[in-house]
């Protein structure tokens, strides 16, 4: 039998619907807005992120001293900028955000929270439309806050080396929107893995190996290929305009021009999103 | 409204939804009954669009849910107790659903007094307890009131008092005129909450209509007698299609036989009969014969008894769960 029919008593008229519902892209941008602030792993990721950032940054202002002291490192010092030392904490507080970043959707499928997401936007692609939009603005103001946090806290340091950053130069603000804009872009880039994959596990492993793990031990490694690949992976990639310190990662890849370096960035925030986006849509959820 | 047609879903080798076809019609409680893993959920998640169908279409109001303008205003559902961020609080969670909706913070709280949550709207719901947990997702499906309800299992882990809610609940939403779509695994559940049933086993649809012509279709009246001598009746009833089984010493229910050719059987042997009954299937026999050949997953204990209950008048002890 696989033709039914279940007849039915005459239905009763419908009341007239008293709730007003109106689905737009702003709601589903509040609701995913509600969704991040909504949990504490957040709040602690955020926070992590920043004293990371502040942390990383008064450590090296505050090696300054002894790098003075020591011929070895004085070249070193010499090369050194004030914007550079005080945004240089981002490399380990993108670890942070690029874990936020793929908890923000691999977080709905360990819990389940995925089904009633799509329920309510059976579209789907807003909801990764939306998450890319509040992730997005999250790590800007809070990279912007771990800037401006180390901005002060090393000042005192740094003005004996005569290396607080002049806020009057483009050079500063080069440095400091590049970070943000990097750190933007590992989040991204985390969501959008996040997304493919949909375990927390394997996004957060893969997320972390491309932007910290393969730059630093691929570094060794002189095949000329090699060397190629990584100058096109993310942080290497981040060198090209973002400067950096001799011993800082973002310095391998200065083979890249500084535009070519933000393009490489922008395309490891925007593939896989767009990967996720399609996968999103196709597969079960 | 809910109509299905030719609908499958399979996962690699295996067909958990087999071209089925259905409607469901507003004003009435249906009740979509089958053992686990017959296909309820599945069913139950492609007309949700979260499961893509294999073939086959599924629509609600018209069109597939995807399509809707307002889709929670369309359907409400409660598919899984625990599709919530353990990490979130009630009224959180409510929130995020409401704003995708432009829903007013002022029905969040409505579905959480009528859901009976007001006391732990604010914590989190990972220390929720199962019923809570049922009553939330209640809840979230009445965000928007919507003109349809699908609520797979949804008195899992309610207490008595959380039981006879739901009931009261989804009756007065079909009254309004809403189509009300409930899964359950228990027959007697669905024989005091349902209007209308639906039967499923293995992907298929094995009976469908209303809840008393689906027990009637599948079972034939029984009769039951109590005499001192069951033995020398037993012997003396065996014939072509006559089924006896005894529930316990000195009592026979038989079925392909009706009482007053027992009585006339009896008298004429002269066997005093002390009761002579004649009753209706129950649902749950009404069930398990329906699913008999359906369920994926058969425990020993299942087999044991269906050979029981065909051998003649054994006196091993048949539990009778409906005779009650």
């Amino acid at each position: 039998m696989s033709t039914t029919a279940v007849a039915a008593p005459v239905p009763t008229p419908l009341p007239r619907a008293v709730v007003a519902a109106r689905p737009t892209f702003g709601g589903v941008v509040r609701g995913e807005l509600t969704k991040l602030l909504s949990l504490r792993s957040t709040w602690w990721t955020l926070a992590t992120t920043v004293l990371l950032m502040t942390g990383v940054s008064l450590a090296v202002a505050g090696s300054l001293d002894s790098m003075a002291a020591d011929p070895s490192t004085a070249a070193e010092l010499a090369a050194l900028t004030g914007p550079v030392v005080v945004s240089g904490g981002f490399q380990l507080g993108m670890l942070a955000i690029a874990v936020l970043g793929a908890l923000v959707m691999t977080g709905e499928y360990s819990t389940g929270m995925i089904r009633s997401t799509l329920a309510a936007v059976p579209t789907r692609v807003p909801v990764l439309a939306a998450k890319a939009t509040v992730l997005a603005v999250a790590t800007a103001v809070v990279a912007t806050l771990g800037i401006a946090l180390s901005y002060l806290a090393t000042m005192p340091l740094l003005a004996d080396h005569d290396l607080v950053p002049r806020l009057a130069e483009a050079d500063t603000w080069r440095v400091f929107g590049g970070t943000v804009f990097f750190m933007v872009a590992a989040a991204l880039f985390a969501l959008g893995v996040g997304t493919l994959l949909r375990s927390s596990a394997g996004a957060i492993t893969v997320a972390l190996s491309v932007l910290l793990l393969l730059p630093t031990l691929l570094v060794f490694i002189t095949l000329d290929w090699v060397e190629t690949v990584v100058d096109y992976l993310p942080l290497p990639a981040s060198g090209a305009f973002l400067g950096g310190g001799e011993d800082s990662l973002s310095a391998v890849g200065d083979e890249l021009a500084p535009s070519a370096g933000v393009l490489v960035v922008a395309a490891y925030a925007i593939v896989p999103l767009i990967a996720g986006a399609l996968a999103l849509r196709r597969r079960d959820a | 409204m809910i109509e299905a047609h030719e609908l499958t879903k399979r996962y690699g080798e295996k067909t958990a939804v087999d071209g089925i076809s259905f409607t469901i019609a507003p004003g009435s409680v249906t009740g979509f009954l089958g053992p686990n893993g017959a296909g309820k959920s599945t069913t139950m998640r492609m007309i949700m669009g979260l499961d893509r169908p294999t073939s086959g279409t599924v629509t609600v109001n018209g069109r597939p849910y995807a399509e809707h303008r307002s889709p929670l205003s369309e359907v409400g559902a409660l598919l899984d107790a625990k599709a919530v961020h353990p990490g979130r609080s009630a009224r959180s969670h409510l929130r995020t659903m409401a704003a995708t909706h432009n829903i007013p913070s002022s029905r969040v709280d409505e579905v959480i007094e009528m859901t009976g949550l007001a006391a732990v709207a604010g914590k989190r719901v990972g220390g929720f307890s199962l019923g809570m947990g049922q009553r939330l997702g209640i809840a979230s499906a009445m965000l928007a009131d919507p003109r349809t309800l699908i609520l797979d299992e949804p008195v899992n882990g309610l207490d008595p008092e959380g039981v006879q809610w739901v009931r009261r609940l989804v009756r007065t939403l079909a009254d309004e005129g809403r189509t009300v779509f409930l899964s359950s695994h228990l027959m007697s559940e669905m024989a005091q909450t349902a209007d209308q049933l639906l039967v499923i086993g293995r992907g298929r649809i094995i009976a469908a209509g209303p809840v008393q012509e689906v027990i009637d279709s599948v079972s034939a009246a029984a009769v039951r007698v109590r005499t001192p001598r069951a033995g020398e009746l037993a012997d003396l009833l065996q014939a072509d299609g006559v089924t006896i089984s005894s529930p316990e010493p000195g009592t026979l229910d038989l079925r392909g036989i009706d009482a007053a050719d027992v009585g006339e059987l009896a008298c004429a042997a002269g066997i005093a009969l002390h009761e002579l009954c004649p009753r209706s299937a129950t649902l749950e026999e009404a069930y398990m014969s329906l699913t008999q050949d359906a369920v994926e997953y058969r425990s020993d204990l299942a087999a044991t008894t269906s050979a029981a209950t065909t051998s003649a008048a054994t006196t091993s002890a048949v539990p009778e769960e409906g005779s009650r």
